[in-house]
């Protein structure tokens, strides 16, 4: 059966809060009730009908067709079963404390992408902004599972405060990468700039590109690890190129001293 | 000097105030920004941006909140000026160009006296300076430097506190012991104090310098003196807390107030084209707004030497120079009463916003 779609008729004015439209909160709506839904958060009203045309499919998974870097929220709490996919771009917070299920963004994602994710399967394939999978301000944790995969480059501070879970960005990372990691993994593929796993307590961070990590990261010499091969192939069908690079022999630098000293940088040797 | 102009030709006030209402309410989502106002003055303009539905940013919002940042997702030992002197045995500043964010700092904080209280009273007070700018650690007569870039305070800090729980850092044996003395120092402080601007220091240092902080406070007394950011950034963020619950970078787009410092950080929201019109406050100084864009309808209130050539202006006075004024003082870390020093008859901010919101009808927008 075809997917439950909304097809984007123009790019809206205002930012637009999407979380309403996930397939456990659309169930049990006809069209004209769906089409209803304000999604404005300005003074401004902007109702589903306003900017989608809605054709009805299988709530099990729903399509945009087309996106808007003014989609904020999408796919939030979302639950495990269901698939969201955006044939475009989405805009803050896509799968914010999602607790399951997939997301797929055909284009680029704003800032705090992934942020509290409980175990939703999420991709990227564009860039993302800032604080990828990081905690909103005042919150004490980040992503708390599942697995996020970035095809493009993610921007400053990704995997902020990072619980559990998988973090892959198979491009450039911004500033300040695995900052205040709490635990969980985070690989890079392409160049990690700036400052990486400052105040790192014991995640782990795999960058195929080396690096100076400060003071507070000791070398602890060059290793074939055997969980890192392991973790490889259970990788392999969502980024290959994360597994070739688990795959090799990797040098561990231990730290952030600073903290506890549990965490660890792994670059490819 | 006129009170009021718009694209730089005189214009009356009454009229300025009228054309000002008219310009926020047909926006869709009025920002409200600079807010470089004294506390009466950021209470007017939250009002008017939360009766606009609109959003509320500080044009210093980026440094308070690498502090708030870390008060409310880690944890914040701090005390008032006041305090660190009385007490202060072993004082750490942290950064360069401290006396400039704070130029009455080195007279408070008296750090050629020795403390007056406390098991170290009377004894030469400690004074480490960490990456100061040019000369300005040679008014502090005694102050050890530790030379540092901006970029490499956060590796000191890193440095230290990983030293202080006797865990390895990929450092020379000299500058192990070097770190391990000035360490050593720290433990022994019976009354220690970090003091720091959010200026030039990232909320992740601030983090790890307040750790540090906690991990000292098992066996000493250890605490903090930020230095707050500039055009009366303190007060109008205890003003945003007590009205809304959120420091700025707050809107009202819904009707209620919804904090996200990236959604409703004025630049971005001017310069994305989701705010459609602003009103640009600052008071104390006339510093221009960040943003690029030049299109946007752009109200000003400002002292009389900034007048801008583009769009409506409204000259208002300097809080504590030509109004009383209420602001949040660095000194006593309370709000204090400057009286004018020099009175003059202009608007204050709360004057001018009062009467642009008289002329702002409840519910009358589109």
């Amino acid at each position: 059966m075809k997917p439950f779609t909304f097809t984007l008729r123009q790019e809206p004015p205002q930012r637009v809060d999407l979380s309403a439209l996930t397939p456990d909160r659309l169930a049990g709506k006809s069209v004209a009730q769906i089409e209803a839904i304000e999604l404005g958060v300005t003074r401004i009203s902007t109702k589903v009908g306003d900017l989608f045309k809605v054709s009805e499919g299988d709530l099990k998974t729903v399509r945009f067709e087309g996106g808007s870097s003014r989609f904020d929220l999408l796919g939030a709490k979302l639950l495990p079963g269901f698939a969201i996919h955006v044939e475009g771009d989405v805009g803050a917070q896509c799968g914010r404390l999602a607790k399951g299920g997939r997301i797929t963004v055909a284009g680029n994602a704003g800032p705090h992408a992934a942020s509290g994710n409980l175990g939703a399967e999420i991709e990227i394939k564009g860039d993302v902004g800032e604080f990828l999978a990081g905690p909103l301000a005042g919150e004490l944790a980040g992503m708390a599972g599942g697995r996020v995969i970035v095809r493009g480059k993610a921007g400053e501070r990704a995997g902020d405060r990072l619980r559990r879970g998988i973090l892959v960005i198979e491009g450039d990372a911004g500033e300040d990468l695995g900052a205040r990691l709490i635990a969980g993994t985070i690989l890079v593929l392409g160049e990690a700039k700036g400052r990486v796993g400052y105040l790192n307590k014991r995640g782990s961070i795999v960058l195929a590109r080396g690096g100076c990590f400060g003071s507070t990261y000791v070398d602890c010499g060059a290793h074939e690890l055997t969980f890192a091969r392991l973790f490889a192939r259970s990788l392999r069908d969502h980024s290959a190129p994360a597994a070739d690079l688990l795959s090799r022999k990797l040098r561990r630098y231990g730290g952030d001293t600073a903290v506890f000293g549990k965490g660890e940088i792994l670059t490819a040797d | 000097m006129e009170t009021a102009t718009l694209d730089g030709k005189a214009i009356a006030l009454g009229d300025a105030y009228k054309h000002a209402a008219k310009i926020l309410s047909g926006a869709a989502f009025p920002l409200v920004a600079g807010l470089g106002a004294d506390v009466a003055g950021a209470r007017a303009a939250i009002l008017l941006a939360e009766r606009l539905k609109g959003a509320f940013d500080h044009l210093a919002s980026r440094e308070t909140l690498a502090d708030i940042d870390v008060k409310r997702s880690f944890g914040m030992f701090t005390t008032t000026a006041n305090e660190a002197r009385l007490r202060g045995d072993c004082v750490v500043l942290i950064g360069p160009g401290l006396t400039r964010a704070w130029p009455g700092m080195l007279e408070r904080l008296a750090l050629a006296e020795p403390p007056r209280r406390g098991a170290q009273a009377q004894q030469p007070r400690k004074v480490i300076w960490v990456g100061p700018e040019g000369d300005e650690a040679n008014a502090v007569p005694g102050a050890k430097v530790i030379p540092a870039s901006v970029q490499e305070l956060s590796g000191v800090l890193a440095a230290w506190r990983a030293r202080f729980g006797g865990r390895p850092v990929a450092l020379g044996a000299e500058k192990v012991a070097l770190i391990d003395g000035l360490v050593e120092t720290l433990r022994n402080a019976r009354f220690g104090v970090f003091v720091w601007s959010a200026s030039t220091l990232d909320p992740l240092a601030i983090e790890m310098m307040q750790a540090l902080v906690i991990e000292l406070n098992a066996t000493t007394r250890f605490t903090g003196v930020h230095i707050g950011g500039r055009s009366g950034a303190s007060g109008v963020t205890q003003a945003a807390g007590w009205m809304t619950g959120f420091p700025p970078r707050t809107g009202f787009g819904r009707g209620y107030p919804e904090h996200d410092p990236w959604r409703f950080e004025s630049s971005r929201l001017v310069d994305s084209g989701e705010a459609d019109a602003a009103l640009w406050i600052s008071a104390f100084d006339g510093e221009k707004p960040s943003w690029s864009r030049a299109d946007i309808p752009l109200i000003t209130l400002a002292p009389a030497h900034t007048s801008p050539s583009r769009g409506l202006f409204i000259k208002v006075g300097q809080p504590g120079v030509t109004h009383d004024a209420v602001l949040m003082s660095q000194e006593t870390g309370g709000m204090t009463l400057r009286k004018a020093s020099a009175p003059t008859d202009a608007p204050s901010v709360a004057q001018a916003i009062g009467a642009i919101m008289a002329e702002v009808s409840e519910g009358a927008w589109r």
